[in-house]
């Protein structure tokens, strides 16, 4: 339609425009010009080239940053994908019972990261957790120190993670499932396939845009992970669950280094659209199919 | 009321007429109930000024939003920070001058507490903090078990090795002899006590060359022969997980601050009897805790209500009902000696110990990097070297190379 | 819709079910129970399932320590804020993206998505320091106005309004109706279902938002739930788990309340896909 005023469209989209060009244009902007400076927000701010980018390359940080997120995210992407699709060929069923555990799994979804947190510090507690009690009992030994070993956090972390976003994953494939025809899935029971052939040669094909889209939108919001991060293990221990995003809130708050958060921030940003190109292109070549 | 909802740093409801002073603490648990009562006994003692107390997470927490609400022009009029970050706030130029209030200069101030001593040339500069909790680390022992094995406090380093192995059950899950926390305020008593310091005469920031490295080496040996329980976490955690590892027994004598004292006795089923630190080849502690700080940027009117909460702070009541509930040295000497007239360090030994260690406290250096020296270089790095066991030389020769760096 | 495998399930399948329900709700359980635990019980047998003397102690704890109540208001405020400010620009904006031809439109449409890219982690840090600069740390509006902008409500918006005849808005425009007039009286009616949805999802997420306000605000003037329930986790003299879990039960109770009354609403908006289109 054409619009009755020409200018009416920039109208109508003006304070849309404005909020973003405030708020995420120019910061980015801001971001840049920053991470060429060292700053610690009490002092004048002091140019320093790419001085910060190169500290963090250099001490390996920014390194380890990268691979503590890309490993915990892709822990939590397979683990809540598989659960998800486990669940949802589980629980595609009509009835209350299967409603009421649908539902239930899905609200751990909807309720905040601090709770979450929490909740599993509490339960995790290598001393006082349920857990761990569990543990006693059936071991008779101590549990293992899920969030204060180096080794174990960065999983019992992700853990923690899947069990709250698994809601998500649960959801979209229940929804994919309802497009697989039931037509053809009868027609091959008749034909004498078994339900694991039915599952590894009809349903599983049909759900690959399903799963692709899962898998895209949970890794790139699994990048950003931080709540659960600073309400659990404050990024230790020694570093281990150290994710960017809590890299750069240290940087910048506990540290003051606004130039150096800056630089850090910048490349996340960098990694997150490549990701985001990985998953368009991905999704493109797949639109078709 | 939308307005002041979301109006910008619109100040809250206060007694009217009273001038108010926001006061941001770091507290968590009994010692901030504490220092709640006694904003409150301040509060209705007088009607001129009211204190509003808001807490805001633990040490680094609230200083990490004190720094960024100092930037952002919302902070508050008064607040508590560690030692080793004084230096940098004064040399930022963020900290009131507090010589010219009535009263602040004649406080008869425990000098290894105060200022003057507490840094290296301390008394040479502007006051600008005053001290608050201030505390030395010591040792706590579980009574029973020491009784039990017939041993007493160890003196020096080798006799804490041989304590801590008689006390170590040598089976999985089993008791350790000795539990600490892996944290830099440890280490540098530890270096302390090899003969070293962290920075140098010269101002070179060494951190203890030699006995930097003797330090880290002797936890890192205890650790490897099972006989100091590595507790996990970072900050504060820690030192709880130590705590409660002591309370349950499974560490037999554990470092930790004075400022867990009353803490400690009141939940341990065993009497607890604290010692000072053993030697190394000589006897050495820092100072811990906080200090006030007055922050530049409010007005007057509220600076000077606020140095006047100061002052009742100091009065020796105050003084001695934030020590005796809480375990931290009372911080002016009309207090110690009030308490000893009274006769409460005979009846509680435990708390002189941290009073009397104060004869080898060591002073910091007046240092701006010393904050980020220990927040974003040694600390980090000792929980590596010491979980991980490490090499201890090549660890600290690399924090040294990257103190030297410009920020 | 019956399904093949919709027969009886078969004693692994009751078991897995019951697995899943366990695994799912058992954390709430045990997080209501410990809430209710006196605090000599939670130190001498904390795993102990059921609390021997209950008692609401722990709830007293938190509402002594915390204005609840203030901080209830501020994260409703925000989250209400938030949700309102998002719907009332999406609408015109999703208008003019779906039923208005003009110059510069896919360009538009594309730096809306392309905010999807810049999370608030990677924008916080220059965002805080222009807050500041304006004087709006620690204040509602600074809660509030960095959200206004919703790439997803735009977009459902858009890809709702598309669906709707062009006809009935000509109609109104022979009718002398303004353009602002159709957008909020004529087709934001039409379009309630996925307003509705839209608004209780955007308002559920952030009212459990927590980076945000933990970067922004710094007393209980303008701090939010999330990190007052946070904060209850003081350190250093013990945690009192009981207190914390009482925060938490406090915490995470409106959020399951809207989930159980508006569960389909909310699923509507999770399950949006087709970003590419």
């Amino acid at each position: 339609m054409k619009p009755s005023r020409a200018s009416d469209p920039y109208w109508m989209l003006l304070p849309t425009l404005l909020l973003l060009l405030v708020f995420f244009v120019f910061p980015l902007a801001l971001l840049v010009k920053h991470s060429f400076f060292s700053w610690d927000l009490l002092t004048p701010a002091r140019f320093v080239g790419v001085e910060n980018y190169r500290s963090l390359l250099r001490s390996g940080e920014l390194w380890q940053t990268f691979r503590t997120t890309l490993s915990m995210s892709s822990a939590v992407v397979f683990g809540s994908m598989m659960a998800g699709l486990g669940l949802a060929l589980l629980l595609d069923r009509p009835g209350r019972w299967a409603a009421f555990v649908r539902s239930a799994v899905f609200s751990a979804y909807v309720v905040s990261w601090v709770s979450v947190g929490l909740l599993f510090l509490w339960l995790l507690d290598a001393d006082s957790g349920v857990l761990a009690g569990v543990f006693r009992f059936f071991a008779h030994g101590r549990a293992p120190r899920w969030l204060s070993d180096p080794a174990l956090a960065p999983w019992a972390v992700a853990a923690v993670t899947i069990w709250k976003i698994t809601g998500y994953a649960l959801v979209l494939f229940l929804a994919g499932l309802q497009d697989v025809p039931q037509s053809i899935l009868e027609a091959a029971e008749l034909d004498g396939a078994s339900p694991a052939q039915r599952l590894a040669s009809i349903t599983w094909p049909l759900l690959r845009p399903t799963t692709l889209f899962v898998a895209t939108t949970s890794l790139i919001s699994s990048f950003q992970l931080f709540d659960v991060v600073r309400v659990m293990t404050q990024g230790g221990p020694v570093r281990s669950t150290t994710v960017f995003v809590y890299a750069i809130y240290e940087q910048l708050f506990l540290d003051l280094r606004v130039g150096r958060a800056s630089a850090e921030a910048v490349a996340f940003f960098g990694i997150l659209l490549l990701l985001t190109g990985a998953q368009f292109w991905l999704f493109r070549s797949r639109e078709g199919a | 009321m939308t307005g002041s909802l979301l109006g910008a740093c619109a100040d809250p409801a206060v007694p009217k007429g009273r001038t108010l002073v926001s006061l941001w603490f770091s507290y968590g648990g009994k010692n901030r109930e504490v220092l709640e009562s006694l904003v409150q006994r301040f509060n209705r003692g007088q009607t001129r000024d009211f204190v509003q107390a808001v807490y805001q997470g633990d040490y680094f927490e609230g200083l990490a939003k004190l720094r960024t609400a100092i930037a952002a022009r919302c902070a508050p009029v008064l607040s508590h920070v560690v030692g080793e970050v004084v230096p940098y706030l004064a040399e930022a130029a963020v900290l009131e001058p507090l010589e010219d209030y009535p009263g602040l200069r004649e406080l008869d101030l425990i000098p290894e507490l105060g200022q003057e001593r507490t840094w290296s040339g301390g008394g040479a500069r502007p006051l600008c903090a005053l001290p608050f909790n201030r505390s030395t680390p010591i040792a706590y022992l579980n009574g029973q078990l020491f009784a039990r094995a017939g041993l007493a406090a160890p003196r020096d380093w080798q006799e804490l090795r041989a304590v801590a192995k008689a006390l170590s059950e040598r089976k999985a899950g089993g008791r350790f002899g000795f539990g600490c926390p892996i944290n830099w305020w440890f280490w540098v008593a530890l270096v302390g006590q090899a003969g070293g310091s962290i920075v140098a005469e010269n101002g070179r920031i060494s951190l203890g060359d030699e006995a930097g490295v003797q330090a880290l080496e002797l936890w890192q040996g205890l650790v490897r022969d099972g006989l100091l329980k590595p507790p996990p976490g970072r900050d504060y955690n820690a030192w709880e997980q130590c705590n409660q590892d002591f309370l349950s027994g499974r560490a037999a004598m554990i470092w930790s601050s004075t400022a867990f004292l009353k803490y400690l006795e009141e939940h341990a089923r065993f009497p607890v009897i604290a010692a000072p630190l053993p030697a190394g080849s000589k006897r050495a502690v820092p100072t811990g805790g906080t200090f006030w700080v007055v922050l530049r940027a409010a007005d007057s009117a509220r600076k000077a209500a606020a140095a006047r909460f100061l002052r009742f702070m100091h009065e020796p009541e105050q003084v001695i009902e934030w020590s005796t509930r809480t375990g931290y040295i009372p911080v002016t000497r009309a207090a110690v000696r009030a308490l000893e007239q009274r006769g409460y360090y005979t009846a509680h030994p435990n708390d002189r110990v941290a009073l009397e260690q104060l004869a080898v406290a060591q002073p910091w250096p007046w240092s701006v990097d010393l904050f980020r020296i220990q927040r974003e270089i040694v600390q980090p790095r000792l929980e590596s070297a010491v979980i991980a066991q490490g090499n201890a030389r090549q660890t600290l020769t690399e924090a040294r190379a990257l103190a030297l760096e410009p920020t | 819709m019956k399904r093949a495998s919709s027969r009886a399930l078969g004693w692994l399948g009751q078991g897995a079910l019951g697995v899943v329900a366990l695994v799912w709700l058992f954390p709430y359980l045990w997080m209501g129970l410990t809430s209710l635990k006196p605090l000599a019980e939670l130190i001498s047998s904390p795993t102990a399932l059921w609390p021997e003397q209950p008692t609401f102690a722990a709830y007293r704890e938190v509402f002594r320590s915390l204005p609840l109540l203030r901080y209830f208001v501020n994260t409703s405020v925000m989250a209400l804020g938030i949700a309102a400010l998002q719907i009332l620009l999406a609408l015109p904006a999703g208008y003019a993206l779906a039923k208005l031809r003009f110059r510069g439109q896919r360009w538009a449409f594309g730096l809306i998505v392309a905010t999807l890219l810049v999370p608030a982690q990677v924008r916080f840090v220059p965002v805080f320091s222009l807050l500041a600069g304006v004087g709006l740390v620690n204040t509602l509006s600074g809660l509030i106005l960095p959200f206004g902008v919703s790439a997803l409500g735009t977009f459902l918006v858009r890809q709702a309004l598309l669906s709707v005849p062009d006809a009935q808005i000509e109609a109104a425009r022979i009718d002398g109706a303004s353009e602002l007039y159709i957008v909020y009286r004529l087709l934001a009616p039409l379009l309630k279902p996925t307003l509705i949805s839209f608004f209780l999802f955007s308002f559920v997420s952030h009212w459990n938002d927590y980076f945000w306000p933990l970067v922004l605000t710094t007393d209980e003037h303008a701090r939010t739930l999330p990190l007052a329930i946070a904060l209850l986790r003081e350190q250093g003299t013990g945690v009192r788990w009981h207190v914390v879990m009482a925060g938490n039960v406090i915490l995470s109770l409106p959020a399951l309340a809207v989930f159980a009354a508006a569960q389909r609403h909310l699923l509507r908006a999770v399950t949006v896909r087709g970003f590419g289109g």
